[in-house]
Formats: structure tokens, C-alpha cells, sequence
């Protein structure tokens, strides 16, 4: 079928943004299959509202935010997950490392596996894992994820703030589990 | 600046919000206090640790290659 070039042009553009729409679908359903329809879903309705994109401005947000408005409408009924974080109180890991007498980069950053640091990520609720994953996966300033997410940059602060504490405190919870760093105090650092 | 405000400060410097002035009081801070230049690597080396895990994760070929089918 031959599609106009104005519509190729933009669609090998947003391709150039798969990893990012793949990687955050992938993050948030948790599941391969169903972020990549989820994906393809995405890409087929940003095709449909081309003309809505404004040539010029942040593509990669705006079919980021085609894909979690996707996610959100079809996830929301069906899963009763918590989309609120507890207030559990400020968990800094840094200075509960430091108060049990760890060196927290070295004993305990460095020991952290790849698996369960995506595991910790993957256990914040939604709302707060997408912030993650705009922040610090994939580079957003506060005001262009804030924008993506349809919520003003105060509101991507603190969730960005308690997803952090959140993950921290699953680090942390995850280091004393393996034997990383023990409760009570010491890291357990083989001396050699 | 005392080491409380480096502290609230300091994500916002690991995400680079801060503006320059700001930037500066904090480089200037952390390069004389050292356990607060600790917790900065600390954070910023967590961040990073983060950005990396997630990124590990690849389009599988057969579905960039489906898409391309699709779109183009
Ligand atoms: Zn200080």
C-alpha cells in the first residue's frame, strides 16, 4: 500500500523513539507481550493524530505520553493495584548504610544486580514507576516529563521523590535479604 | 550553604535542575565537605545504576521489524 511520503517521514521519525516507547511499555505492564502491543497500539494512534503533533516540539514525549494515556485507559479497570505510595517517612539508603557502618557505594552499590534493581523498579505503583522511568531511565527534565504526564512539575517532584525512597528502602530491603549488607550493622565484605 | 540545604538540594542537582547559581553554591559546598560529596556519588552513582538495569532491556528484532511492516 503506498502511504504518503509526509506519513513515512513522520513514522521512521518516531521510530527513531522504539527503545524508549518499548522500554517504558515494558516497564510498566511488565510483561514482553503486552508492551509490545502496547506499542504497536501506540504507534498506530500517533499515525492516526499526526496532525496534533507540532513539528518542532519533543516527539519522544509526546509518544511517550500517547503510550501511558494507552496503558492508563486499558490497565486502569482491570488491575485494582495501589496507585498511591504510603507515606512511609524520608528513607535516605545512603545514611542507613552509613549509620550500620557500610561504605554504600562500594559494599553495596557495586553488589546490586541489574535484575533487582529493575525489580525494585518494577514494584513501584505506576504512578510513581513512570516518573522513574521518564527521570532517570530516560533523561527527561522535570518540565518536559511533567508535561508528558499531564501533571504540574511540583506533582512529578514529589512522586519523583517518594519512588525514590520507595526504591531505596527495596534496595536496601533486597542488600539485607543476600546477605549484601546485614541488618543489624556490618556489611559483610570478605576480607581478602 | 549548609550541609541540610545541599541536602534537599541535591536531587535536583543529580537531575540537573538546579540553575547555575544554585549549581555553583552546591559544587562550592561539596568541595569542602566531603561527607556530603560521598552522598553525592552516592545518588548519582544510584541513578545511574537505575538508568543502566532498565536499559538492558532490547527491542526484540522481529518486533522492530513487525512495526516497520506496519507503519511504513
Ligand atoms: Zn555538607
Amino acid at each position: 500500500m503506498a502511504e504518503s511520503p509526509a506519513r513515512t517521514a513522520f513514522a521512521e521519525e518516531a521510530l527513531t523513539h522504539l527503545d524508549t516507547l518499548y522500554r517504558g511499555a515494558l516497564r510498566l505492564t511488565r510483561d514482553p507481550d503486552q508492551a509490545q502491543d502496547l506499542v504497536q497500539e501506540a504507534y498506530l494512534r500517533a499515525l492516526r493524530y499526526q496532525h496534533s503533533y507540532q513539528p518542532g516540539t519533543n516527539m519522544k514525549a509526546w509518544l511517550f505520553a500517547i503510550m501511558r494515556n494507552l496503558f492508563w485507559d486499558r490497565f486502569k479497570g482491570s488491575r485494582k493495584e495501589d496507585v498511591s505510595l504510603d507515606d512511609v517517612g524520608e528513607f535516605v539508603l545512603y545514611d542507613k548504610l552509613r549509620d550500620e557502618g557500610a561504605k554504600p557505594e562500594a559494599d553495596v552499590l557495586d553488589k546490586l544486580a541489574a535484575s533487582e534493581v529493575v525489580a525494585a523498579v518494577e514494584k513501584l505503583p505506576p504512578l510513581h514507576r513512570e516518573v522513574v522511568l521518564l527521570v532517570d531511565v530516560e533523561g527527561f527534565s522535570y518540565k518536559d516529563a511533567a508535561q508528558t504526564l499531564g501533571v504540574p512539575i511540583g506533582t512529578v517532584m514529589s512522586r519523583l521523590h517518594r519512588a525514590r525512597q520507595q526504591l531505596q528502602r527495596s534496595l536496601y530491603d533486597y542488600a539485607v535479604e543476600s546477605g549484601i549488607v546485614r541488618a543489624s550493622g556490618t556489611s559483610q565484605v570478605p576480607q581478602q | 550553604m549548609n550541609c541540610s540545604d545541599c541536602k534537599d538540594k541535591l536531587d535536583r542537582y543529580v537531575d540537573r535542575e538546579l540553575n547555575n547559581t544554585e549549581v555553583l553554591e552546591l559544587k562550592l559546598h561539596l568541595e569542602g565537605c566531603p561527607p556530603c560529596a560521598d552522598h553525592y556519588e552516592f545518588q548519582a552513582h544510584l541513578k545511574r545504576l537505575v538508568k543502566v538495569s532498565c536499559d538492558r532491556d532490547k527491542v526484540p528484532a522481529a518486533f522492530r521489524e513487525k512495526l516497520r511492516q506496519i507503519l511504513l
